[in-house]
């Protein structure tokens, strides 16, 4: 049993991580997509907000990748991946509370993801701290093994 | 759209993120039964595609069409997608896979109806 969770520590996507993944990845598909036909159709409407859109879905599979690699860096991406994103979900949160007019269309870090259960808000936040778990299990082994 | 199947999905797709997340609670693996179910709501979701299909072919068209399209490749896509993911975790989190996955679902399933008939405000 020890071994197993060893070697569990060691693939940041088994356990917890697993959905993890499937969540970012689904997140990563609804960001990118819902940007793609929102520029393709009607891009002059909301620029601002599809662009943005598109940032945010580019960081979601970023962060997807580096969470399902199982390497320190990219552990590293994956970690910065989930700042940017906990920062762009509470600015552009705060932003489209404060000054709607900006925001003609819903974004997925609209009102703090409102739109999508919050989940935008809980997930890079979820990230972090599954990273700096697998990070610490990885520690441990290493100094185990010293 | 068509009602009856809509809320079926849903609720079918609820069923299963409850008893996955009984089995999640249990510290249970993924069995088969698991797959089966999900073998269903994979069944069902197709239909709904089929179904969506035929009701546009039938003069009724969607108000955003490419948006209808990507939900509802999403919405087939995502049992065995989120299946073969739990399946291939061994313990506990297999199933809390699917669960997520399943409460999800039912959230899809209200969009892909809103976006064919848009709330009238």
């Amino acid at each position: 049993m020890s071994e197993s969770t060893a070697s569990a520590n060691a693939a940041s996507r088994s356990g917890p991580g697993r959905v993890l993944v499937a969540l970012y990845a689904l997140f990563a598909l609804a960001a990118t997509a819902r940007a793609g036909v929102q520029i393709a159709t009607r891009f002059q409407e909301a620029p601002l907000a599809y662009l943005l859109s598109l940032v945010a879905g580019i960081i979601y599979i970023i962060a997807t990748v580096g969470i399902a690699r199982s390497g320190r860096t990219s552990h590293r991406v994956a970690m910065v991946s989930c700042a940017i994103e906990l920062c762009g979900v509470l600015a552009v949160g705060t932003l489209s509370l404060l000054d709607p007019a900006a925001f003609p269309d819903d974004t997925v870090w609209s009102r703090f993801g409102s739109g999508y259960l919050f989940i935008p808000l809980v997930l890079p936040v979820l990230g972090m701290l599954w990273l700096r778990h697998v990070e610490k299990g990885r520690t441990a082994e290493k100094a185990q093994a010293a | 759209m068509v009602e009856g199947l809509t809320s079926t999905i849903q609720l079918v797709s609820l069923a299963m993120a409850v008893w996955c997340m009984v089995s999640a609670f249990r510290d249970r693996p993924m069995v088969v039964p698991h797959l089966v179910g999900m073998g269903v709501l994979w069944l069902l979701t197709i239909a709904q595609a089929v179904v969506s299909t035929v009701v546009w072919a039938g003069g009724d068209p969607p108000a955003e069409p490419a948006t209808l399209v990507g939900y509802l490749a999403t919405v087939v896509l995502l049992p065995p997608a989120c299946a073969v993911w739990g399946f291939m975790e061994r313990s506990r989190w297999g199933p809390a896979v699917i669960s997520v996955a399943c409460f999800i679902l039912p959230v899809l399933m209200v969009r892909l109806d809103q976006i064919w008939n848009p709330p009238v405000v």
